[in-house]
């Protein structure tokens, strides 16, 4: 029993959950915005998709990694810019154009990939990656080193980015406006400010995010390589961390170190159990996650009435 | 009005989208996704349409097939050939699209288990099922069943002498009765090289995810392993960039992947899907059909399983004594002194 528990929870356990938990919480930064702003964003699955195969190609293209995260970034602002446009000016359902979105982006990176890297997908060509960051004062603290040492630059950037998120969305007058659009729109249009402006940025963000998602996947978690639907559901899970941590930055980053975290139990869990079961895990942790949240809500509700109740009284 | 034309757009998106995936003509033949197709109706053009249940790009199972009919398609004249990928869904559909627009159809995957149903409805085509086969004969279905068990074996006991740690690992793609052959062989080809040896297991669920076959890998590395097979197509780019970063051996899969990553992959576990494919046409069209409702199982007595070790010129890390020995235990597999366990 020992032995099974050192196996389970070590250093290499929690190693896996920042890895896998990066993906995730960089594109639930984006989710959140657009969740502040109103707009259900399901397309976040597709936004990784595009951002991976786009990072792939600059680095390919200019022979440098950082001109893939930038040519991600810029491929995220594009897909925001379409998002938006579909979703505020045109009022389409934002449900059916983040399904469309998915859709859209799976066909088109594989129709690209294979139109520019051949049959065999890009793995083959030489593609520049991410470096890892090698911090040497981490070797002296022995367990948590080993986990927060050498690991991809994303994940350290991500961390400022959660940090840097939570600054925007709550201390910021912009942020404080998107939260508005979301919330009484009405309110924020009587203050002069357009909320479907805000909602535009909201998206435009999210794309941004999610396209450094993608980069992050292809270039810094694999050493540069795309390979189609390589997304895997990361967007559904980062739109569930999101919900998940009612759409605050550092509650969103805990949820997908959560699922990163449950992920990594899983796969040390084959050894003792069938592998069926263990995948089920992340979704199972979803569904108790959602649960959680619907009582949350339910629980709100009903003090805010007995408030408004005492208050009447 | 704004309504309507964000209605027409996203019609235009699902169009494109339409036109991106889907049926890929290769060589001379059009683009004919469904319906009739006039190749099927000419007398001197024989239509061959391979499907695969997932896509192309695998380095490895699919792979191999295409370049099976690709080589038909540029040995034989009449040989027309279209290839359509089932991206893992719709497996059934696409199997009678192929059907109706060709005269043999080449179905790969074991995903295809409906062809039982759908063979008998098109009488004048004749399918080859690659990697499974029906439950009981159908009269135009050629099963091809490999022997993976027996190729997996040779790996396993290579990997156990490479084995400096005493652990070796397999990544399979999911715990199903096909990865799970080549398991039992790894494991038991491991035990016949060193009866001490550890062999750890871990599935990773997903065919086409290589950052989890990359944490599938780290995990058994992290339990010891220094050899690790991969059986899960795509995710096996991401075993073998585990490889080079933390300094471990791998094991390739179905093709020849030596050339993916010349100091990692020690050797693959070959499957010669193609060569089987190719052979099995060459006999149609030599008129002979006799193979037809019946289960062929391809093997290491007829060649369609070994070991690869790369082309030549490419580094070399398992000894030639080891070959040697991996040689003398083929020819014991083959006579039938060892007889690999199956799970089939």
């Amino acid at each position: 029993m020992d032995e099974i528990l050192r196996h389970i929870f070590s250093a290499g356990t929690f190693n896996q959950m920042l890895r896998s938990a990066t993906p995730v919480a960089l594109a639930a930064m984006g989710g959140l915005l657009t969740e502040h702003a109103g707009i259900m964003n399901i397309g976040m699955d597709g936004m990784i998709l595009m951002g991976a195969f786009i990072g792939v190609l600059g680095s390919y293209l200019c022979a440098s990694a950082a001109m893939g995260v930038a040519s991600a970034v810029l491929l995220g602002v594009a897909v925001g810019l379409f998002f938006a446009l579909f979703v505020v000016k045109f009022k389409s359902d934002e449900f059916i154009i983040g399904c469309a979105l998915n859709t859209f982006a799976a066909g088109l990176t594989a129709y690209l990939s294979r139109s520019i890297f051949g049959l065999s997908g890009t793995s083959g060509h030489d593609i520049a990656h991410l470096p890892t960051v090698h911090l040497d004062f981490l070797d002296a603290i022995p367990f948590f080193g080993e986990i927060l040492n050498d690991n991809s630059f994303f994940i350290y950037l991500t961390w400022g980015l959660v940090a840097l998120m939570w600054v925007f969305v709550y201390k910021t007058p912009c942020g404080f406006w998107i939260r508005a659009a979301g919330e009484k729109p009405e309110t924020l249009r009587t203050a002069g400010i357009s909320p479907e402006r805000m909602k535009w940025i909201a998206s435009i963000l999210c794309g941004i995010c999610c396209g450094l998602a993608g980069a992050h996947l292809s270039l810094g978690y694999l050493n540069g390589s795309f390979v189609e639907g390589m997304s895997n559901s990361r967007g559904y899970i980062a739109f569930a961390c999101v919900i998940f941590g009612a759409a605050n930055p550092a509650k969103a980053y805990i949820a997908a170190l959560m699922f990163g975290f449950f992920d990594a139990l899983g796969y040390r869990l084959q050894s003792y159990i069938s592998s069926d079961l263990t995948s089920i895990i992340p979704y199972l942790i979803t569904v108790v996650m959602m649960v959680y949240v619907v009582v949350r809500g339910q629980r709100k509700k009903t003090t805010l009435r007995t408030n408004t109740t005492a208050q009447k009284e | 009005m704004k309504k309507l034309l964000a209605m027409l757009l996203a019609l235009v998106m699902t169009l494109a989208l339409a036109a991106c995936g889907g049926t890929t003509g290769t060589d001379t033949q059009g683009e004919t996704p469904s319906g009739t197709n006039d190749a099927a109706q000419t007398e001197d053009k024989l239509a061959v349409a391979l499907v695969v249940a997932g896509t192309f790009g695998d380095r490895s199972f699919y792979d191999s097939s295409k370049a099976g009919v690709d080589r038909l398609a540029a040995d034989f004249e009449k040989i027309d050939v279209k290839t359509i990928e089932c991206n893992n869904e719709n497996h059934d559909q696409q199997l009678r699209n192929a059907a109706d627009s060709a005269k043999i159809v080449v179905a790969v995957g074991w995903e295809f288990y409906n062809i039982e149903t759908i063979a008998p409805e098109y009488p004048d085509v004749d399918f080859i099922w690659i990697d499974n086969a029906t439950s009981a004969p159908v009269s135009n279905v050629l099963n091809i069943t490999y022997a993976q068990n027996e190729g997996s074996f040779l790996v396993g006991y290579v990997a156990a002498k490479m084995s400096e740690s005493g652990v070796v690992g397999a990544v399979g793609g999911e715990d199903s009765a096909t990865i799970n052959d080549f398991i039992v062989g790894f494991t038991q080809g491991a035990k016949h090289a060193n009866a001490d040896i550890k062999v750890e297991t871990i599935y990773s669920n997903t065919y086409d995810d290589p950052a989890i076959g990359k944490e599938c890998a780290i995990t058994l590395n992290d339990k010891g392993a220094d050899v690790i097979f991969q059986i899960a197509s795509k995710c096996g780019d991401g075993v073998f960039e585990a490889g080079a970063e933390r300094g471990f051996y791998a094991i390739g899969v179905d093709s020849d992947q030596k050339y993916i990553a010349d100091d990692v992959i020690i050797c693959s576990m070959m499957k010669e899907v193609g060569t089987s494919i190719y052979d099995a046409v060459k006999a149609y069209v030599g008129g002979d059909k006799s193979l037809w409702g019946t289960t062929w199982v391809a093997d290491m007595s007829n060649g369609y399983v070994g070991v690869g070790y790369g082309d030549e010129g490419a580094t070399q890390q398992v000894s030639d004594e080891i070959k040697a020995e991996v040689e003398s235990l083929k020819a014991s597999i083959v006579d039938g002194s060892i007889v690999v366990e199956t799970t089939r």
